[in-house]
């Protein structure tokens, strides 16, 4: 390359994205697939609650999917893909050997600065950043998980988490208790310094902001929305909180449970 | 054929209009946030900013709080939004000015509004601050674009797919500044030459095109209209040889008049197409999406095709799908 022509590529190198990550180990749970990934770039500045852009490989795709940091272990990277539609469904469909093209960590994380008893609260897909979360706060505080899945099919992520006190809800009963997450928050006892870290979709983070008011906890909600930079360029993420309209992908997605308006 | 030149034989400046860029490519309005790409950059990116101009997302006179969710979602060879013009007002814009005021390209302001005095106001009010604002504060403001894709106050209609209603936007804010002004014209007409010529009429220095296509996306589930808008833009890969047959027919039309091409700009043969049919500058969009290095990439790109045809510069390319 000459030296004009390296000028034009003067930036490459100097954001947070990783090309080529290859795909170590793939596990499916039902309509869930669990990826590993060699990332030791995005690995070695992740936090709980952070999410990564990934490009969808194969070409015929052209914005890149949102998706969790579902855990971190070395420089090893997990997300946890749900299929929704034909570009999650590639997602879902990856094997190992297989690489993509990630950017992160992005996005805001969960405060986890003195905890000592935390309730996780999670809905579907939304379980997946709660798994990194239970393994940052293992170490000083008492972690309680409460899971609510749609269905069996659903449900089968449950097998794809390692959280000691996991309580998991399925509405139609095939796994766990038959309900919702709420009825398991019921009838958990939850001690006054609970704080409380939601994710899932906006009734269950609604749900979990009206239960926590009444309570008297405070928490944090990681919420979902569609994306198309997930860099906070295009304003294509926004949700309505106190503080006004804000991006899910560059001021979220952890905002504060009592400022978040589902 | 030309034989292939060496890479750093080809020099990208162009002229356009009175403006000196050190290379044809912009980004397209509404698709890079330079506040945020300089938080996430591990350098200075206001000195490394990789587009040859700044078109920040498009301001208007009061507040807009934008559409509805969902705002954007992925369409064959494409993508598809909704965003409905979100940003603070020209106010509050006017005080963030300072934050990047070390941006060191010029910049190209997009201006919406209903009507030609709330676009008139916008510029009225940056012309004002600009005049007073101490050195420093500001980064290098150098042109305006008139972004007429929003509807008519009166009547409803696109501004853009009304050529008296362009003229009359255009004709306002001309009598506001004497700096660069561009009009970004709708693809949604039959005939884009039309609002093109009563642009330029009216005093536009030079034109963008293309705005979106307008769209629907419907859910596959419930097969109700997809965003939260019902209907949104297209932009994107699918719509670049409808871009360009429209670059190239109002090149075509106005000789001489400098052209800002765009639509699915993804690679540097992409934007060396638009260049070949009549663009001076050409806009990138959608592909700022895919990767934080996408306009580097692109950019050594164009280098690369206009060096492999043997075109010394992209003047020596431009307009040559036009002939015969």
């Amino acid at each position: 390359m000459t030296a004009q022509a390296a000028d034009d590529h003067a930036h490459s190198g100097q954001w947070a994205e990783t090309s080529h990550c290859r795909v170590s180990a793939v596990r499916r749970f039902g309509a869930f697939t669990a990826l590993e990934l060699v990332a030791p770039a995005v690995t070695a500045k992740a936090a709980p609650g952070q999410f990564v852009m990934v490009t969808v490989p194969g070409g015929g795709f052209l914005l890149r999917r949102p998706l969790s940091l579902f855990s971190v272990r070395g420089d090893r990277a997990g997300l946890l893909v749900e299929a929704r539609g034909a570009g999650s469904e590639r997602l879902a469909g990856l094997e190992v050997g297989e690489t993509v093209d990630l950017a992160g960590p992005l996005g805001s994380a969960f405060p986890t600065q003195g905890v000592t008893n935390a309730l996780l609260v999670g809905g579907g897909i939304g379980c997946a950043p709660l798994q990194y979360l239970a393994d940052e706060l293992a170490t000083g505080a008492n972690v309680t998980a409460a899971f609510g899945f749609r269905d069996f099919r659903a449900a089968r992520a449950a097998g794809a988490f390692a959280i000691e006190r996991l309580w998991v809800a399925s509405e139609d009963g095939a796994i766990g208790r038959h309900g919702t997450v709420m009825d398991v928050l019921a009838e958990l006892d939850s001690p006054p310094n609970t704080v409380v870290y939601a994710c899932g979709p906006a009734a269950l983070i609604g749900a979990v902001q009206r239960w926590t008011l009444r309570e008297g906890l405070r928490g944090y909600a990681s919420l979902e929305a569609h994306m198309a930079c997930g860099t906070g360029s295009c304003r294509g993420c926004v949700v309505d909180t106190t503080r006004g309209r804000l991006r899910v992908c560059s001021e979220g997605p952890v905002f504060a449970l009592d400022e978040v308006t589902p | 054929m030309t034989a292939p030149l060496e890479l750093d034989q080809v020099t990208l400046t162009v002229e356009l209009g009175t403006l000196r860029l050190e290379h044809p490519l912009v980004d397209a309005s509404g698709t890079f946030d330079v506040m945020e790409y300089a938080r996430r950059y591990c350098g200075d990116f206001f000195a490394d900013f990789p587009y040859a101009a700044y078109v920040p997302k498009t301001v208007t006179a009061d507040a807009r709080s934008g559409n509805p969710a969902p705002r954007v979602t992925e369409t064959p060879a494409g993508m598809i939004n909704a965003i409905g013009l979100e940003n603070p007002g020209i106010d509050a814009w006017i005080q963030g000015l300072p934050k990047w005021a070390a941006l060191r390209r010029p910049v190209i302001v997009s201006v919406g509004g209903n009507s030609p005095d709330q676009y008139a106001a916008v510029v009225r009010a940056l012309e004002a601050h600009l005049e007073s604002a101490p050195e420093g504060t500001a980064p290098r403001i150098e042109g305006y674009e008139l972004n007429v894709s929003c509807p008519n106050v009166a009547g409803g209609l696109q501004i853009g797919a009304d050529p008296a209603a362009t003229a009359s936007v255009v004709a306002a804010c001309r009598a506001e500044t004497t700096r660069f002004l561009v009009a970004k014209l709708t693809p949604n007409v039959s005939d884009v030459t039309v609002a093109a010529r009563a642009a330029v009429e009216a005093g536009a220095d030079g034109l963008s095109l293309v705005n979106t296509f307008k769209a629907m996306v419907l859910d596959r589930e419930t097969l109700r209209p997809f965003l939260g808008n019902r209907t949104g833009g297209l932009c994107g890969p699918a719509i670049k040889p409808i871009a360009l047959r429209m670059v190239a027919e109002v090149a075509q039309a106005l000789p001489g008049v400098p052209l800002v091409g765009m639509g699915g700009v993804m690679s540097g043969l992409d934007a060396l197409e638009f260049i070949a049919c009549g663009a001076t500058a050409v806009g990138v969009g959608a592909a700022n999406f895919t990767g934080f290095e996408a306009p580097s990439r692109i950019l050594a790109e164009l280098r690369a095709e206009l060096a492999a045809r043997g075109f010394a510069g992209p003047a020596l390319a431009r307009g040559i799908a036009l002939g015969a």
